[in-house]
């Protein structure tokens, strides 16, 4: 069953489920498409699927004035753009999004509700979220507008999102193959990138690798505590050593492992690397999970 | 005339001395490689196989069962194995036309080591290149390449966005692209504000706005042609991957064959081709395409690894497709598809460089064949096109291989008439076939072909596994070829009919336990031959014991004689006595040929009965009117009459009809006459006397009867042992005649007298009673037209 609801700004989410999963939906074909992802999801988790539409202030804005020209993204052709037109076109888009949403959620039996909502996205998403919410962010809503790989809107939320970021690629075609984790020795063994890694490995009944990056001197102890808080946690998985890799070859080494889904901490060194996380992310066509 | 001797036992056989006939049995002899008597046959084949001149391919002309087939094989194989080994011929893909493979020729027995190494290349291809694909060097300078034009790109946009952010202007994202809108603090400033900006400021901000949109519009259309750019990039980068992994095995494939340009070149081919579609490579874990590398495989079409000297081919079905090779299908889905790797070879490429040998009547009897082999023999190449694009009725696009160069001579083997047939209605047939091989039917049999004889028939016993003969076995063949010769101074040259008697007298002297074939084992299978194929003989005896069929063979006649005559049904043939009668009355000089009027004489019986007409009007009244109607008949015969050999007979029985002297049943008679009543020879004269003994014979004991036969037709006679004995003993008496009055002595016992100096012949003569009757057929004839002239002189109103 689907609950259509707009809520105002600000409103404080009601009861929720154990898990929610939140999917930002911009009605791009790409964003519509992780729907289907989400709704898998959902079954799998027994989550609750909240869908969310922003209609960014600034662009509603911009469309105010008279001189406003729409430049188009692949032809570079330029229209007027006013508010009534582009008001028409994003209820159009909502209309849209309400009934792919309902087609995917419902014949799934995943219960779930569309949010739609008027602010900046970024602020919009993290109001809504909670720390227990996974955030599904599908390739349009990644892939930022602007030419960035990752767009202002998607790495604010990567790196402030309370809970995991899902970040969905086109087209996931069921995930097969192993669940990777990638670590870094810097930050230790990061626990709960594990947990979430050995958790999906577990849903899909994937084999799981641990990649660690690590420069060498402190090897040993990385992996003696890693295997540690494995045994402990009764968790099976392959633990490797990535020595010094840059992002591409950490890409490959990826794929080397067959990597069907990649788990991997946003305090991980790659995202602080500037544009290592982008690059990593632009060479793999597989799911990636940040966890905070 | 003199009356001729009777022939003698040993003048109706001749017997084989076995003196001449120097082995205890066939064992001791030598196979004998070349017939005998075949010299004018062997000549020509010699030159027609050595002869390199356009042309000169061979007709093998003679009866079937000759062995003409199994000699052309021995000897053209003789002269085969002096000459080279000719080349390889393989098909390879055609990189600039696809639809038109390349052929490619290699010396003999190289076509499959280059087929191997291709096949190892394209292991090879499979493996090396997506290595290369795979490689740290490559998937590094693909990164950087994509980095760079990822880089330009955005460049282009973050320097327009980082140009509108230090103008206070937002580049925003829109549903379909980018818009910009003056901001503050981050964020778009509403509408309303703006319009209490200064003019000058509103105009400052939309000049650069549109100075941004211009910039971005341009950013955005340089993404194609930086797209363009980065394929090319990334073409050459595999391009130069490709070359250095090909660069060690190709160069050993080059170095490997570079004697043969030919195929230098279709590996440098080959080279570009693997570069132009090395993306097709690059997938690890499927492989390259199986159609790409399908098409770096060698089609060898001809290998002549384990060819011994020049190749006879023999093709037993000359059709189209066996000659010229065709291009086969494969089926898929429903839907069939083909490609160079599925043209075959013909029959023509196999016996290129070499001799084929084909059967003419088979080759014309297949559609488009014979057509197809003249095509290709004119212009020496060999052109695979289906029968269905030669008659129009497919346009569907296919293969069309590259022609290949033909060197070959053809051996047609036919029987004469088709030959003749060909040279006469073919105008092509005797450009092509310039040499004519004529198989003679039999050989000559004196002292000397005994031995050489004896070895052949010795070789044809090897060959079939029979038994080794004896000497009299192989008198016995050599007698019974004689017969089959229908000569006693010929032997027959049909091999197959000699080849089936030895194996059926070793059937015979198996079934009796002996060691080795003997004469009664050859007589043996003579006799079951015969009596395998006697039910219709038989049956026609039988009609004549019953009375049915009426014969006689005693008492005398007068208008009736004992003609003889062949019938031929398959493969065995037989005489029986026919009657023949004929009546006589006054008329106008006609002899009315009864078969002719019913339309069942051929027209060599009509010129016979005419030539004799013509005799008795030329002997018998010179001078004069003949005053004559007749009429001949063969009684009891339905089926139709041809041929002259009953001239002979006809005359006397049209005499005796006229004269009123009867003739003798007891003799049969055969022979052709001409205007002067010579007679001359005819054939069939054995089976022929064999048939009236034999009816003699079941009629009662054989007794003062007998046959006469043109004196020239002696030496023809071989006859059975039966009829032998019967002239031995003076029962059955055969005469050899040259001349028509000694026909008519024997045959009414009267001398037929020569005529004096005033054209009359002897009182009491039998020529002077036809001459007599005749004038009295003449006055009875005058008279008739004295008075049917007076009574048209009495009824004239003009007198």
């Amino acid at each position: 069953m689907t609950e259509m609801t707009r809520k105002p700004e600000g409103t404080p989410p009601g009861p929720v489920p154990e898990r929610r999963i939140l999917v930002l939906l911009d009605g791009s074909r790409l964003s519509l498409e992780t729907l289907e992802t989400v709704a898998d999801l959902a079954r799998a988790s027994n989550a609750r699927v909240l869908g969310i539409f922003v209609e960014e202030v600034n662009l509603l804005r911009s469309a105010g004035y008279g001189f406003a020209r729409e430049v188009g993204r692949s032809s570079g052709i330029t229209r007027p753009l006013d508010v009534e037109s582009l008001h028409r076109r994003l209820d159009a888009m909502a209309v849209n999004i309400r009934r792919a949403f309902e087609q995917m959620m419902a014949p799934h039996g995943v219960a779930g509700s569309l949010t739609t909502c008027q602010g900046k996205v970024a602020e919009q998403v993290l109001t809504l979220a909670q720390p227990a919410d996974l955030l599904v962010l599908g390739r349009a809503g990644w892939s930022g507008g602007s030419g960035a790989r990752l767009g202002s809107t998607a790495r604010a939320l990567v790196h402030q999102a309370p809970g995991d970021v899902l970040l969905c690629p086109a087209f996931t075609g069921g995930v097969a193959g192993r669940v990777v984790v990638l670590l870094n020795h810097d930050q230790g063994a990061n626990h709960r990138a594990v947990r979430v890694g050995a958790e999906l490995a577990h849903r899909n009944r994937s084999p799981l690798t641990v990649l660690v990056r690590a420069d060498g001197e402190d090897d040993r102890r990385l992996l003696t505590d890693l295997t540690a808080f494995l045994g402990q946690e009764g968790i099976a998985a392959t633990v490797k050593c990535l020595t010094g890799a840059g992002a591409i070859a950490m890409a490959r080494a990826v794929k080397v492992e067959g990597a069907g889904q990649l788990v991997v901490s946003r305090g991980s060194r790659l995202f602080s690397e500037r544009g290592a996380a982008e690059a990593l992310l632009c060479a793999l066509n597989i799911p990636v999970t940040v966890t905070p | 005339m003199a009356l001729p001797e009777p022939l003698t036992e040993a003048q109706v056989y001749r017997q084989c001395p076995l003196d001449r006939l120097d082995f205890d049995t066939t064992e001791s002899l030598e196979d004998l490689s070349l017939p005998v008597g075949q010299d004018r046959m062997l000549r020509a084949l010699e030159f027609g196989a050595s002869m390199e001149a356009q042309g000169f391919n061979l007709f093998v002309l003679g009866p079937s069962g000759a062995g003409k087939h199994e000699l052309v094989r021995r000897v053209l194989a003789s002269h085969a194995s002096a000459r080279p080994v000719p080349s390889d011929w393989c098909h390879v893909f055609n990189f600039q036309q696809s639809d038109r493979p390349r052929a490619i020729e290699l010396p003999p027995g190289q076509g499959g080591r280059f087929r191997h190494d291709m096949n190892e290349l394209a292991s090879e291809l499979k493996t090396t290149v997506p290595a290369t694909f795979e490689s740290e060097e490559y998937q590094a300078r693909i990164q950087e390449l994509q980095d760079e034009v990822t880089r330009r790109q955005q460049q282009g946009l973050a320097a327009i966005e980082e140009e509108a952010n230090a103008n206070h202007i937002a580049m925003l994202t829109t549903p379909a692209g980018f818009t910009f809108a003056p901001m503050r603090n981050g964020e778009v400033i509403e509408p309303e504000e703006y319009k209490t900006f200064s003019d000058d400021e509103k105009q400052l901000i939309e000049a650069k706005v549109e100075d941004l949109q211009k910039k971005l519009q341009q950013a955005i259309q340089q993404v194609p042609r930086l797209r363009k750019e980065v394929r090319e990039r990334v073409h050459a980068l595999n391009e130069e991957m490709v070359q250095l992994t090909l660069g060690g095995p190709m160069g050993e494939l080059r170095e490997k064959w570079a004697h043969v340009s030919a195929v230098v070149g279709y590996l440098d081919a080959v080279r570009e081709d693997v570069v132009e579609h090395a993306e097709a490579f690059r997938d690890a874990e499927n492989g390259a395409p199986a159609g790409l590398l399908n098409r770096y495989r060698v089609n060898l079409l001809v290998d002549n690894t384990h060819t011994q000297g020049a190749p006879v081919v023999y093709e037993d079905h000359p059709n189209h497709q066996h000659l010229s090779g065709q291009i086969e299908h494969r089926a898929h889905q429903g839907n069939l598809y083909t490609d160079f790797t599925l043209i075959r070879a013909g029959s023509l490429h196999r016996a290129n460089g070499g001799y084929l040998i084909l059967d003419a009547r088979r080759l014309l009897s297949q559609p488009m064949a014979w057509d197809s082999l003249k095509r290709i023999l004119f212009s020496r190449e060999i052109r695979i096109e289906s029968l269905e694009r030669l008659y129009g009725l497919a346009t569907t696009v296919s293969q069309q291989p590259e022609p290949i160069p033909l060197s070959v001579k053809v051996v047609l083997l036919g029987d004469r008439t088709l030959y003749y047939l060909l040279s006469h209605y073919d105008p092509d047939f005797l450009d092509l076939f310039k040499v004519e091989a004529d198989f003679d039917d039999d050989m000559d049999r004196d002292d000397e072909s005994y031995p050489l004889y004896a070895r052949m028939l010795a070789t044809m016993a090897r060959s079939s596994g029979a038994r080794a003969m004896d000497r009299g076995a192989v008198a016995r063949l050599i007698e019974h070829a004689s017969r089959l010769a229908s000569d006693q101074n010929k032997l027959t040259g049909h091999d197959r009919v000699l080849k089936d008697l030895i194996s059926e007298a070793d059937y015979w002297s198996g079934v009796a336990e002996s060691p080795c074939i003997q004469a009664c084992h050859v007589q043996q299978a003579i006799d079951e031959r015969e009596y395998r194929a006697s039910r219709i003989r038989e049956r026609s005896l039988e009609q004549i014991r019953r009375g049915v069929v009426r014969i006689s063979t005693q008492g005398e006649q007068i208008g009736q004689v004992n003609g003889l005559s062949v019938l031929q049904l398959g493969a065995t043939r037989f005489g029986q006595p026919t009657r023949i009668t004929a009546t006589a009355r006054p008329g106008k000089g006609q002899v009315v040929d009864i078969e002719r009027e019913a339309k069942l004489g051929g027209p060599i019986h009509s010129k016979a009965v005419m030539i004799l007409s013509r005799y008795l009007a030329n002997r018998y009244a010179p001078m004069a009117v003949l005053s004559l109607s007749a009429s001949l008949a063969f009684e009891q015969s339905y089926g139709g009459v041809e041929g002259d050999s009953a001239s002979v007979a006809e005359t006397c029985v049209l005499l005796s009809a006229i004269a009123g002297v009867p003739l003798k049943q007891s003799l049969a008679v055969t022979g052709s006459m001409n205007q002067h009543g010579e007679v001359q020879a005819v054939g069939g004269v054995n089976e022929k006397i064999e048939g009236f003994f034999n009816v003699c014979q079941q009629s009662g004991a054989v007794s003062q009867q007998g046959a006469l036969l043109p004196a020239s037709n002696a030496e023809h006679l071989m006859l059975s042992s039966a009829v032998r004995q019967a002239v031995k003993n003076g029962a059955f008496t055969i005469y050899p005649i040259s001349h028509i009055d000694q026909a008519i002595e024997l045959l009414s016992g009267l001398a037929p007298g020569e005529p004096d100096g005033d054209g009359l012949f002897p009182e009491g003569s039998f020529n002077r009673r036809v001459a007599d009757r005749l004038a009295d057929f003449a006055k009875v004839g005058k008279s008739k037209d004295s008075s049917q002239d007076a009574e048209h002189d009495g009824n004239d109103p003009q007198a």
